[in-house]
């Protein structure tokens, strides 16, 4: 690979979604460098791992290496196992030499839901392939979990990727093959086999795939929530008006509480529950059969 | 003004089971104790337990009050002594499940005795204390369970009782199940009470509530909303385990199932002694 030459070290940065596998990723190329004579120095990070946070890891190998971690700009390979992970680190891939490889998979974070109410897009990385691959020195991104799922295991999505990696770096297939066998259960040896013939079969005419920039989330049956105030059981404690996490609920001048904000209301029934007069009752009712607010708030 | 209440069978809702022609209810802004009644119902719901087959207790108090509103059997007894009346009833009536609403005066002042041999005996019934540190009912007068730094209007210049642990007394006195919960935790404070119910003998749960209008005001702790917060931030849920974090939350109360041991109930022990029923 042409990163080997010019630098003495060889960096790879590979990130993902705890869970994912970037600890093995990085196990099989650190294995594999350090068979093949090389010094190599890996750091992680993987405390998120549970939390289905961000995971990284730093491979550095060469004839000597130093420090564990990759300068800031000098990432030879930046391999990623989630779209958005991909975006979140690219600023660390090298511009000039850097290649650039990425799942499209995505994983949307429950903070991509932002905006807790009804309707709401979650906030995803909104770059798709066409936009990045273009700015890179050299860049591929493919699907590679759903590919995976088509060979018969989602697992092996990150030994697609390998295979993707292993035509920039000088290691031979029966090496690379060698190593992964250590790393995966032996009875998925053989797919995983496949999956990594599949990723460097995929180079030779790798395509910029289709990506819709937003995220989809599963909507359940289009339900709205109504709120029903009885206004003469009302005695205006202010307990639902303090306690409405979305800042729902208002006094009128007469002491008795309004809905003021129905659009922001996601349902919680917190209201509800600490009402100790019972004067509030959420519904959930299908779309069209929600009744104009207005004739809720003056009810 | 549309008071045609759009009340719904399929999913939980209070009014299904209250009384009402009664309502508006006759508690204070705010009062706590509406919120373990919905907690209490919203359980009886989710346990499928028939407004027929149950029967509620209650003492004297705002607390004991609330029986007014169920529609079920509900009885209305004498000041402390709602535990009594329950036991005769569980016993001649082992068909009903039996639910005792009380107050902190009512359960451990004047019916002080009456809570301890209830423990003692372990006879099949849910008893709900509602603690809000004083006699609210009656305008505020001080409580077993008032706490030495409140003001009371029996107690202008300070309280020097020693509260009562209302729970611990409960488990000294032989109560085979013990909880205690704040009424803001209302979902928390219901599968309490379902646990409560599943619980064959005397089932004691402590509820802790606020007295806005009287307690509240007189000492100055704010509207409903700061004093259930700060209910809610003085305790320690069992969730926590033994975790030893008591310098972060000093004097932290313990909340969630405190005692839960194997005990023979009380008919069941009776009928294994004379087992032909001889007279
Ligand atoms: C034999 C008797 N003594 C006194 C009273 C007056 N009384 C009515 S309610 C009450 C205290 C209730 O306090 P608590 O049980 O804490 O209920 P809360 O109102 O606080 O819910 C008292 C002393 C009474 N009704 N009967
Ligand atoms: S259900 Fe009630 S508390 Fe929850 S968001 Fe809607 S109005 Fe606010
Ligand atoms: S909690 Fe109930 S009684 Fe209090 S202001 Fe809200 S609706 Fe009115
Ligand atoms: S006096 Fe206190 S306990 Fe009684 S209803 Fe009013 S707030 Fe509730
Ligand atoms: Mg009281």
């Amino acid at each position: 690979m042409s990163a080997s030459k010019t630098h003495p070290v060889t960096n790879v940065l590979v990130v993902g979604v705890g869970g994912q596998g970037v600890i093995m990723v990085s196990k099989v190329l650190a294995l594999l460098c350090q068979r093949q004579g090389h010094e190599v120095k890996q750091s992680e990070v993987h405390g998120m791992a549970k939390r289905g946070g961000a995971v990284f890891s730093h491979i550095r190998f060469g004839k000597k290496v130093h420090s564990p971690t990759i300068p800031t700009g000098e990432a030879d390979i930046l391999i990623a196992l989630e779209w958005a992970e991909s975006m979140r680190w690219i600023n660390q891939l090298n511009p000039e030499t850097g290649t650039f490889i990425s799942d499209t998979h995505k994983i949307v974070p429950p903070f991509a839901c932002r905006n807790r109410s009804r309707n709401q897009k979650a906030v995803y990385s909104k770059e798709t392939p066409k936009d990045v691959l273009g700015k890179v020195a050299q860049g591929y991104a493919l699907d590679a979990v759903g590919v995976a799922a088509e060979l018969g295991n989602e697992r092996a999505a990150n030994t697609i990727l390998l295979g993707v990696m292993s035509t920039v770096l000088d290691f031979s297939v029966d090496d690379w093959l060698d190593v992964i066998a250590k790393f995966v259960p032996p009875k998925s040896i053989e797919i995983n086999k496949k999956a990594f013939l599949y990723g460097r079969e995929w180079v030779k005419e790798a395509t910029i795939p289709e990506m819709n920039g937003e995220v989809e989330i599963e909507k359940a049956a289009e339900l709205t929530n109504e709120l029903e105030i009885i206004p003469a059981w009302c005695k205006g404690c202010d307990i639902c008006v303090r306690m409405c996490p979305e800042h729902c609920l208002e006094l009128d001048a007469e002491q008795k509480v309004v809905n003021a904000r129905p659009d922001n209301c996601t349902g919680c029934r917190i209201c509800e529950w600490l009402c100790p007069d019972f004067a509030i009752k959420l519904h959930k009712v299908p779309v069209n059969e929600k009744q104009p607010d207005a004739a809720m708030v003056e009810a | 003004m549309n008071m045609e209440p759009h009340i719904s069978a399929e999913e939980f809702d209070i009014r299904q089971f209250m009384r009402l022609d009664l309502f508006p209810h006759f508690l204070c802004p705010g009062c706590g104790h509406g919120m373990a009644l919905r907690a209490l119902m919203w359980a009886l719901w989710e346990q499928n337990i028939s407004m027929d087959k149950l029967a509620v207790v209650c003492g004297i108090g705002c607390s004991g009050r609330l029986g007014a509103y169920i529609d079920s059997n509900t009885f209305h007894t004498t000041h402390g002594r709602p535990l009594a009346y329950a036991t005769g009833l569980a016993l001649a009536r082992p068909d009903l499940h039996v639910v005792v609403i009380t107050g902190d005066g009512d359960c451990l002042a004047i019916g002080g005795n009456h809570l301890i041999h209830a423990c003692r005996r372990n006879v099949n019934m849910t008893c709900l204390m509602l603690n809000n540190e004083v006699y609210g009912m009656t305008g505020g007068q001080v409580s077993p369970t008032t706490s030495p730094t409140r003001y009371t209007t029996t107690t202008p210049y300070g309280n020097a009782e020693p509260v009562f642990d209302a729970c611990k007394l409960a488990e000294a006195a032989g109560a085979g199940f013990v909880g205690r919960e704040v009424t803001m935790q209302v979902p928390t404070l219901k599968d309490l009470i379902k646990q409560a119910f599943d619980y064959d003998g005397f089932s004691f749960v402590e509820i802790i509530s606020d007295c806005t209008e009287i307690f509240g005001r007189k000492n100055q702790l704010g509207e409903s909303a700061e004093m259930i917060m700060s209910q809610k931030a003085s305790t320690r849920p069992d969730s926590y385990g033994t975790r030893v974090d008591e310098p972060f939350r000093p004097n932290s109360l313990p909340t969630g199932v405190l005692v839960k041991t194997d005990r023979l109930e009380y008919r069941a022990h009776q009928q294994s002694l004379n087992p032909k029923g001889q007279k």
